[in-house]
């Protein structure tokens, strides 16, 4: 079956409990599809690159998933109707992931090359 | 052109695509640390003329930011005006 990630945002007044609570609330729907969770993140509260619904923090989290895609449509949707959920994503992916992702640790970017010079670009 | 005449004042870009190769990173667009290298200040894509990106990686790159932009990972325009 193909490979899933979901990233979803939860609103910043939710507690750290309730945002486990939906986790387990989307991953349920995705084992009781006969999928498989492969892996859960939570990035805790990150600051947004820009105001969504007045909020400047929200909560990520993510799934990766084992499923079929009627599974994770069905997911989509109740993400959608979900009043907490604030956005979400989901991609499809080639193979799982083996690492955590590189907001959290994972690999890291040994090679720092400066920033280019922007007058050409802005 | 008259761009090869500015350009001798910048630096000289670098020969190769740096996301070809056997240690290139993925373009990942959860990583917005290794994305936020191929844009500008302003938030927006350095072209790849620019960064020597090759064609191919550059579409990923546009797609993965595109994608960061919207979780709001990264921004659509920054210092915009305010």
């Amino acid at each position: 079956m193909p490979y899933y990630e979901t990233v979803f945002m939860a609103r910043q007044d939710l507690t750290d409990t309730q945002v486990k609570a939906l986790t387990d609330h989307f991953s349920k729907v995705i084992t009781d599809h006969k999928g498989k969770i492969l892996k859960t993140e939570s990035w805790g509260l990150l600051n947004l690159a820009y105001k969504i619904n007045k909020a400047k923090k929200a909560h990520y989290i993510l799934i990766e998933s084992d499923t079929t895609g009627e599974t994770i449509q069905e997911m989509e949707r109740l993400m959608r109707i979900h009043d907490d959920v604030v956005r979400s994503l989901t991609v499809r992916l080639e193979e799982p992931t083996t690492e955590p992702s590189a907001i959290i640790g994972g690999s890291d970017d040994s090679d720092s090359k400066p920033r280019y010079n922007k007058k050409e670009a802005a | 052109m008259a761009e090869h005449t500015q350009r001798k004042s910048f630096f000289r870009r670098p020969k190769s695509c740096p996301f070809t190769g056997n240690k290139a990173p993925a373009i990942d667009w959860k990583n917005p640390k290794l994305l936020g290298r191929y844009v500008s200040e302003r938030g927006k894509m350095t072209p790849s003329r620019i960064t020597s990106v090759s064609q191919k990686k550059q579409r990923e790159l546009a797609k993965a930011v595109k994608r960061a932009r919207f979780m709001a990972l990264m921004p659509y325009l920054q210092n915009g005006d305010e």
